[in-house]
């Protein structure tokens, strides 16, 4: 999911961002803060928490939209992914600091995803959960992009400037599209973090931006389902690898994913469909 | 001739200035644009004609003067708000969306009058791509279309937001003699689908400009020096002296 909704802004509206992670585990700190706190109406229970991580996350993609988009000088391309760099690493610094946010060690979540007497919090049951949040994820952003502010928004990804002289206001439909990305972000990160039992400084911060980033090149930006497939194997491969070679396997992922990307420059589902078509 | 009879201009501009550093590009223009007209901007390279364009259509912020479109002043609009008030731009680079099929290009000059895409749209997008002689090209990515079919596109889509006022910027630019024949019929065709329609057409290709124009204006050094009927225009001692290169 977090690999779809960096794909919506970034393959779809042309949108690079090195701060996606703000919303993924900025929800996870919120999700934390209101599960764990015992103030007024808090501890909140896990679902309504996880509800409001992801408003939470997509209030923030609306004040970043705000400032970016809206203002009397639009960002667009280079300056706009530096500015979101920028708040990636402002956010990773401010966590690290902040004794609310549990400063280094991040917090810990204790609540667990249930419904009713039915656990989704480990093995299938999470899964299935995930499978159903990812399934619906893909439909609202197809959905989203075969309708008008959809195909205004790839229109954006050519020339933007094309669509502001044909009577189009583009900021508003990044921002648009930008608050939709960032609220399904928060989502995944939401319950990712429930899920992992803890939040730390990492999960909001330049590298967690940039992994996804990697997730969306290797899938085959603007498709869609090949990040998510690229981020399932990656994850995979991690796993795997980190138990086989305990020293080295950062680097053997690493040279994996150069001479991947190198080699599959429409990613790993645009190899797959050019393979299929030849 | 009285006033009832004489139909109020769809494009008044009075003593526009555009600069860039010091530079004057654009000189205290003053012209009008009546309905159905089409009128011929002609000018050596670097005369002002572009900018001119783009400082009307909002795209460069003048430095002085006025521009009224169908009686507003539209001065202070962003391009966008000229656009939904029926100014269309078709541009001297064509700028349609590569990566998007001849029918979403369509589409998207369809979309910000229509509000959204609907059945009638889709017959105006019929229309159109026969108007632009693209029907069959109309799954194809608009990257892969040959260069005047490009510009046929973006004209084609200019043409479905169903501007009152259409300004093409040197739309034969790189197109071959029976493409730029088939221009000048489309643009001849755009005045008999709707004959209010004024179209302001930028041009090198003096010829051209004499197949399509009911009027031509000559621009030099960011200035108008002529204002009339092509033959009129092609007499005149000044337009000869900077533009036609005849002297004596």
């Amino acid at each position: 999911m977090f690999a779809l909704s960096l794909d919506l802004i970034w393959g779809f509206g042309g949108m690079l961002t090195f701060g996606h992670a703000a919303f993924f585990g900025g929800a996870g700190y919120v999700v934390a803060l209101l599960t764990t706190r015992d103030l007024g109406p808090l501890p909140l229970s896990v679902w309504p928490a996880i509800a409001l991580a992801a408003l939470a996350a997509g209030a923030l993609a609306i004040v970043v939209s705000l400032v970016a988009f809206r203002g009397r000088a639009p960002l667009r391309g280079v300056e706009f992914a530096l500015v979101t760099l920028a708040v990636a690493f402002l956010m990773e610094q401010y966590a690290r600091a902040s004794a609310t946010l549990g400063g280094q060690n991040g917090i810990l979540l204790s609540v667990r995803l249930e419904a009713g007497p039915l656990s989704l919090h480990r093995g299938h049951g999470f899964y299935v959960l995930a499978a159903v949040l990812l399934v619906g994820s893909y439909v609202l952003v197809r959905r989203f992009l075969a309708g008008r502010d959809g195909r205004v928004l790839q229109a954006i990804r050519d020339d933007e400037e094309r669509v502001e002289l044909l009577g189009y206001d583009a900021g508003r439909v990044k921002l648009v599209a930008y608050t939709l990305s960032g609220t399904l972000a928060g989502l995944a990160g939401a319950i990712f973090h429930v899920h992992d039992a803890i939040v730390s400084p990492g999960a909001v911060g330049v590298g967690a931006s940039t992994l996804v980033l990697l997730w969306v090149v290797l899938g085959g930006r603007g498709t869609l389902l090949g990040p998510v497939v690229a981020t399932v194997v990656l994850q995979h491969l991690t796993a795997t690898l980190s138990g086989l070679y305990l020293e080295t396997w950062l680097i053997t992922v690493g040279v994996l994913l150069i001479v991947a990307i190198v080699a599959l420059p429409g990613g790993i589902l645009g190899w797959t469909v050019r393979g299929a078509q030849r | 001739m009285s006033a009832a009879t004489v139909p109020a201009p769809v494009l008044e501009v009075e003593g526009l200035e555009k600069r860039f550093a010091g530079f004057v590009a654009v000189d205290g223009v003053s012209l009008t644009v009546a309905p159905g007209e089409i009128v011929g901007l002609i000018g050596a390279n670097g005369a002002g004609k572009t900018t001119l364009l783009h400082t009307v259509y909002g795209r460069h912020r003048a430095d002085a003067g006025s521009v009224r479109f169908l009686g507003e002043d539209v001065g202070a609009l962003a391009p966008r708000d000229r656009a939904r008030r029926g100014m269309g731009l078709v541009f001297q680079t064509t700028s349609i969306f590569p990566t998007l099929s001849v029918e979403e290009n369509l589409r998207l000059g369809a979309m910000p009058k229509s509000g959204r895409a609907s059945l009638g749209d889709a017959d105006a997008i019929e229309r159109t791509l026969v108007t632009i002689d693209l029907v069959a090209e109309r799954a194809v990515a608009a990257d892969d279309l040959a260069h005047g079919q490009q510009q046929w596109l973006e004209i084609g889509m200019a043409l479905l937001a169903e501007p009152t006022l259409l300004f093409l910027d040197e739309p034969t630019s790189g197109m071959t003699r029976a493409e730029s024949r088939r221009t000048a019929e489309l643009i001849r065709g755009l005045r008999a689908e709707r004959p209010d329609r004024s179209v302001i057409v930028v041009e090198h290709n003096i010829e051209f400009i004499a197949m399509i124009s009911d009027r031509v204006i000559v621009m030099h050094r960011g200035t108008v020096i002529a204002d009339g009927p092509i033959d009129a225009v092609r007499a005149d001692p000044e337009v000869q002296a900077s533009y036609l290169g005849r002297r004596g």
